[in-house]
């Protein structure tokens, strides 16, 4: 039982909310669209609301508007980010070179922190833990000498179009397949969720909808 | 596409659905236990809990996927609970909204629950996602700041914090705070709960000692809630884990269709060459 809601009226009137929305959801398992259809846009409506929501009580109140009321003067990099938000909104009716520095700000701003942190946070950690030591156990030293392989292996599956003899071709090939187990595996493991997530519905409605708990 | 094939398209969805239904209630048998016997997953995090300082803080980093939540759930609240047992006091943040929905929801039943509220402060949700991530290493900010924890923590900041444990399933989980908060952060344990399918991804920060303990499987969650000793906060747990006989018939049923599909491709093949053949 997901335990999420409570004995409250609220919490009742939730449950049997949810409990109805799932039927509806199964439902369009069996065949009926139509109101599967009307979940799927109560659904876009109530995310779209609890987005805005979420913005407004916890990102633009907080964080810009309340600091801005306290010291206006004093927190210039608010005012800035203000502009920026401004002439992305306003982006259609000004001159291009304007209207591309906010995005430009965002895009440079989030790959620098993605590509410094995988740097940093993983690719140098990642190749210092993959250098074997002497003194490391031999299941260690084989079981990363079988990574470095395989990871080989799956970059030569990724050459395309260059010129290849027959022991990269069968190298290749080769990659291709432990790419393709390698995805065999992924996707089993994303059944085994979403049979969870499927079961666990279930015992929401026997459950806590029905209280015939086990 | 026949009348018996749509008709039978219809029906078997709504018999697999009534045969879990019939299933969840089912106590499983032993041969079909959770629990994992390599029970090494377990011990890590039990291990990288007993190594907090008295009276410890943690931030949680509460970001799970609502399609995967149901999987770690058991596991999430063990680990909560266990915390708390243990006089931790948490700290939740989150960086997505899913994330924090489900924090909002877990918040509201630790306070159902009647866990000790002065133990717990809620961060809210940080928006920037890796930004974000790198102005938390820089300061946190309580969304009310009264209390001796919250006041802590907005004077402190991640000074202040013993560890970390991040429940992880959405884009910004284990390896985007071991990317952008552990190399700014002092030395303290990074432990995650994630869903089976972040293993391949969460495994190599394992081996490489940046994240202290994951569970990241069904099986070491079990392991791990097996061996807990929660005392009168067992309450705060979850009371049972997940039903393993209705996922057993589910994962009989995808192979059934998965063979199914691969068997008429055989067939076909086969009644193929037998055209072909000059008999």
């Amino acid at each position: 039982m997901s335990g999420l809601l409570g004995t409250s009226t609220a919490d009742l009137v939730a449950t049997w909310v949810a409990a109805i929305v799932t039927l509806i959801v199964l439902g369009g398992l069996l065949g009926e669209r139509r109101v599967f259809a009307w979940s799927q846009h109560l659904l876009a409506g109530l995310a779209t609301g609890y987005l805005a929501l979420i913005v407004i009580a916890e990102v633009i109140g907080p964080r810009l508007v309340q600091p801005l009321m306290a010291d206006p003067a004093g927190r210039p990099d608010l005012w800035l980010g203000v502009a920026l938000a401004a002439t992305a909104a306003g982006a259609p009716w000004l001159p291009r070179p304007l209207a591309a520095v906010p995005a430009s700000v965002a895009i440079g701003a989030l790959a620098a922190f993605a590509l410094g942190g995988a740097v940093i946070g993983t690719l140098l950690p990642q190749i210092d833990a993959a250098i074997v030591r002497p003194g490391g156990s031999p299941a260690a030293t084989v079981g990363g000498a079988v990574a470095a392989v395989i990871t080989g292996l799956v970059l030569v599956g990724f050459l395309h179009g260059v010129p290849r003899g027959r022991a990269l071709t069968a190298a290749a090939g080769a990659g291709r397949w432990l790419l393709l187990g390698g995805l065999g595996g992924w996707l089993g493991f994303l059944l085994l969720s979403r049979l969870t997530l499927l079961v666990d519905r279930i015992g929401f409605l026997v459950g806590d909808w029905l209280g015939m708990a086990g | 596409m026949t009348d018996r094939a749509r008709l039978l398209g219809r029906v078997l969805p709504l018999v697999l659905v009534v045969a879990l239904a019939a299933a969840w209630p089912l106590e499983a048998p032993s041969w079909l236990r959770l629990a994992t016997p390599d029970a090494g997953a377990a011990v890590s995090m039990r291990t990288a809990l007993d190594g907090l300082p008295e009276d410890p803080i943690v931030l949680v980093g509460f970001d799970p996927d609502i399609g995967t939540y149901a999987e770690i759930r058991p596991t999430v609240r063990g680990l909560l609970a266990d915390l708390l047992a243990r006089d931790t006091r948490l700290a939740f943040v989150s960086l997505t909204p899913e994330g924090r929905a489900l924090a909002i929801a877990e918040l509201a039943r630790l306070r159902r629950g009647e866990a000790n509220l002065a133990r717990l402060v809620d961060l809210g949700f940080v928006p920037g996602a890796e930004a974000g991530l790198v102005d938390l290493a820089r300061g946190l900010a309580p969304t009310t700041p009264d209390g001796a924890l919250a006041r802590t923590l907005a004077d402190e900041g991640m000074a202040a914090v013993d560890g970390v444990a991040v429940i992880g399933g959405n884009d910004l989980g284990p390896r985007s705070w071991v990317e952008q908060v552990r190399p700014r952060v002092d030395e303290i344990p990074f432990v995650a709960v994630t869903p089976t399918i972040l293993l391949p991804e969460v495994q190599p920060y394992v081996t490489g000692g940046q994240l202290a303990a994951v569970l990241a499987t069904p099986r070491d969650g079990a392991a791990y809630r097996d061996g807990l000793d929660l005392g009168n906060l067992s309450r705060l747990a979850e009371e049972r884990g997940p039903s393993t006989v209705p996922i057993l018939l589910g994962l009989l049923a995808a192979i059934a269709v998965l063979g199914q599909a691969l068997g008429a491709r055989v067939l076909g093949k086969v009644r193929a060459a037998r055209g072909r053949d000059p008999a």
